[in-house]
């Protein structure tokens, strides 16, 4: 499509170009310079800053005045999650064998707990949960008299390798005598919480089918006790490694009959 | 006519098929979200059905609208045949290929990401290489249009190229400009992921680069409902169009601003900063100059024909227009559809206001008001005008037409009004189900079931449409118009028209001025500071 240049045309192209550019250099004299310097001024900044943190080059938002404090900011975990990390997990090693010798004593030396009313199984958990109560035991997100001290000479690949070891075996089998129908209350949490309450379903998360946070773990196959003393540390908040508070703000909703419940309907269910 | 007629009829054709299909999945969707009790309703449905929607009514309803009314503007407008009607129809089966291959992806559950994608949600790889081949097919078709015009400006030199296809061609130029975004999303982000080769991915990259096409997407498939105003709508009305370099002008700026702008999109998003986010919303109000340009324009027009028609004093001249014509009952409902889509849309570019509507029932209800209402309203009445010179044959019943209209206008304002108000009660959107049982919820529950009527009225609506269409088989009397009629003249017709306003290379370098200045850095900021990527999650994969 070749144009002859029109001598006619030429104011054309030179206006249409001069009115685009205008505009354009308008919205960058409010949007880059004065609106920031403005706004910032009151946030006590000085000029420059303000127009960092307008363009994304310094952090911060321009106009809120950030709160001073002294106090240190602690994460609730540190654990972070990669592709790398994800692909590790998966593979269980030799060296996760030998090291679980040293975790057979309470969690059974293929996972199954000794006494599941006081240690979670870890046969056919999945990885990814147990590398980050290992993680937050070593790190201090997590505390327990036992734990905190096992998990603290790990390596990080130690970490990976239990974790990917003991997520390998087959879950225990529930005796067909244990198994019992849970009541419609407690089967409607599970399935679809409370929102009048705040509370979301535990299956969100915890469900086979969720694609709730990679480190939500399985929770059927674990003691009623187990699991009910779990969800009182999240309600006391005693327990708080959980990323934005999720958990203590679900368990800190529930009565005590819920927690009951519904420790019970996950020790015996065989799947959800 | 033509060579363009069996290419007409095959896209629009599977426009309209795809289009009840969608219509069908929104009603039942509808359904689903009402506290009435809806069948076969599970989440992972829900979400099925909505990508489903989303894929036939943005991508396979508009991208072959936009292409068949293309191929019969070229021919018609121009007066010539198309340029390499082979190529069309290759076009036209990667489109169908493309298309098939998303809705089986979809109808298997593996795909459910919604037609937006939603990344580190990453479906099966077939839905997103389907539709890879309908974009493919639209560029041939960018490349036909371009040719079309090229090959007329060299057998016409100096002469005006006739406004229905410098709109044409604007909207392909256009849609060429805004595929790259989507187009490098998909291709160095998505389908990596899909295929498996890349565990992690950057989002805030991935919600940019699709930014980039989000906004601009809505004017590819508004266009051909302004190229009905400006060319169609004054001849139907029985006028002149007031000003042939208003429609260009219009055209052009809608190519520049509807580029430069998609980071209002991502006004709650964190990773693109205060002041691009600023500067983009400045050049979004721009947008408003076209459009108020059009409702201009198009009420001049009318006035002229009402006045023609005998139409008196300030107001007269409006009952006096042939409101029994389909294309302007259509365009007057299209007006009135814009304008509360409109001031809808301003609240939504507006910073503070966003932020209270941004993920609520308000921006669904937004879109599918202007889209929905406006766009596709238009979409029924080219079909009304084109059909007679299509099939030879003249319209069976008018009045049937028009009933199809003012249901699709009613429905859609029972549908959206009190979908907006939903979300401005906190309704949030994406979401399967409610809990009607909590008691602030269940008072939403009458609103819901309200938009749920609205809706089964455009079902029937569009069910009417296709009757209306069909009915042109049967109909006997032979249509007396030569399709060159459809198009108005201008009040003053452009003997010569500067060439920045016959063709697109200036506005072209503007756009990429502005793409540079707009775009530059918020793109290049993820190379310039390493960003945290998140994990890839995969929907088709689930036990």
């Amino acid at each position: 499509m070749s144009d002859e240049p029109d001598p006619r045309d030429r104011p054309w192209r030179l206006w249409a170009s001069v009115a685009i550019l205008s505009v354009f250099a308008f919205s960058v004299l409010f949007g880059f310079v004065l609106l920031p310097v403005i706004q910032g001024r009151g946030a006590g900044l000085d000029a420059w800053t303000s127009i960092c943190r307008a363009l994304g080059i310094a952090p911060g938002s321009p106009a809120a005045p950030q709160p001073t404090s002294d106090a240190k900011a602690q994460p609730t975990t540190r654990v972070a999650w990669s592709a790398g990390l994800m692909e590790a997990l998966a593979r269980p090693s030799a060296a996760g064998a030998t090291l679980a010798s040293g975790c057979a004593a309470c969690h059974g030396r293929d996972g199954r707990s000794v006494d599941t009313k006081l240690y979670p199984d870890l046969a056919g958990q999945s990885a990814a949960a147990i590398y980050k109560q290992l993680y937050d035991f070593k790190q201090g997100s997590r505390a327990n008299p036992v734990m905190s001290a096992m998990a603290q000479p790990l390596t990080e690949e130690q970490m990976v390798a239990l974790s990917a070891h003991f997520a390998s075996f087959p879950v225990r089998a529930i005796a067909p005598v244990d198994l019992a129908a849970p009541g419609e209350a407690i089967e409607r949490l599970v399935a679809r919480g409370d929102p009048a309450r705040g509370i979301p379903a535990c299956n969100a998360c915890h469900g086979d089918q969720s694609g709730g946070p990679v480190e939500a773990p399985r929770l059927t196959h674990q003691g009623t006790q187990y699991l009910a003393a779990q969800l009182r540390a999240f309600k006391s908040a005693e327990r708080h490694n959980d990323i934005y508070s999720r958990m203590r703000s679900v368990a800190a909703a529930l009565s005590d009959g819920e927690i009951d419940g519904l420790a019970a309907f996950y020790s015996i269910t065989l799947a959800y | 006519m033509t060579h363009a007629r069996n290419l007409t009829f095959a896209h629009l054709w599977v426009a309209f098929i795809a289009f009840t299909i969608a219509l069908v999945l929104g009603v039942w969707q509808m359904w689903a979200r009402s506290p009435l009790p809806a069948p076969f309703l599970t989440a992972s449905t829900y979400f099925s059905s909505v990508t489903a929607h989303g894929t036939a009514t943005a991508y396979v309803l508009t991208t072959f609208m936009v292409m068949g009314f293309g191929y019969y503007v070229a021919e018609t407008a121009l007066a010539r045949p198309l340029p390499a009607p082979r190529w069309a129809w290759i076009a036209f089966a990667l489109g169908v290929a493309g298309t098939l291959m998303a809705v089986v992806t979809i109808l298997t559950g593996r795909a459910a990401v919604l037609f937006t994608f939603y990344p580190p949600l990453i479906a099966s790889v077939f839905y997103y290489l389907g539709l890879v081949l309908v974009v493919a097919a639209s560029w041939i078709w960018c490349v036909l249009m371009l040719i079309a015009m090229g090959q007329w400006k060299r057998a016409n030199p100096g002469r005006p190229v006739p406004l229905a296809m410098f709109a044409t061609v604007a909207n392909a130029v256009m849609w060429l400009w805004t595929t790259v975004g989507v187009a490098a999303e998909l291709l160095f982000q998505v389908i990596p992921a899909a295929l498996g080769l890349k565990a992690e991915m950057d989002v805030g990259l991935s919600r940019t680069l699709f930014s980039w096409t989000l906004y601009a997407i809505v004017y590819f498939w508004l266009i051909p409902s302004y190229i009905a105003f400006y060319t169609m709508v004054p001849q139907a009305a029985g006028g002149r169009l007031y000003s042939d370099t208003m429609g260009r002008l219009t055209f052009v700026l809608f190519l520049l601003y509807s580029l430069p702008v998609g980071l209002h999109h991502l006004l709650m998003d964190p990773q693109q900063s205060n002041a691009f986010k600023f500067l983009q919303v400045a050049l979004t109000a721009l947008v408003s100059v076209p459009t108020l340009l059009t409702v201009f324009t198009i009420g001049a027009s009318l006035e002229i024909a009402g006045r023609l028609r005998g139409g008196r004093g300030l107001f007269g001249w409006i009952a006096a227009l042939p409101w029994e014509r389909p294309m302007v009952l259509a365009t007057g409902l299209a007006f009135l559809m814009l304008g509360l889509g409109g001031f809808g849309g301003l609240i939504n570019m507006s910073y503070g206001m966003n932020a209270m509507v941004h993920n609520t029932s308000w921006v669904t209800a937004h879109f599918h008001l202007i889209f929905g209402g406006t766009v596709v309203i238009m979409y029924f009445a080219i079909a009304y005008a084109i059909w007679p010179t299509l099939t030879g044959r003249a319209a069976p019943s008018l009045a049937l037409q028009r009933l199809q209209l003012w249901l699709w206008f009613i429905g859609m304002l029972v549908m959206t009004l009190p979908w907006h108000t939903l979300g401005l009660l906190g309704q949030w959107r994406r979401v399967a189900t409610f809990n009607y049982a909590d008691p602030i919820i269940a008072a939403w529950g009458p609103w819901v079931i309200v938009s749920l009527i609205g809706g089964v009225i455009l079902l029937a609506s569009g069910l009417l449409f296709v009757y209306n269409l069909l009915e042109f088989n049967v109909a006997r009397e032979p249509n007396a118009e030569a399709p060159g009629a459809l198009y108005a003249t201008a009040v003053h017709p452009p003997a010569r028209v500067p060439a920045t306003l016959n063709g697109f290379r200036l506005w072209n370098a503007l756009v990429l001025v502005l793409m540079v200045l707009a775009y530059g850095y918020p793109l290049a900021q993820f190379f310039i500071i390493k960003s945290p990527e998140a994990l890839v999650h995969r929907v088709d994969e689930r036990r």
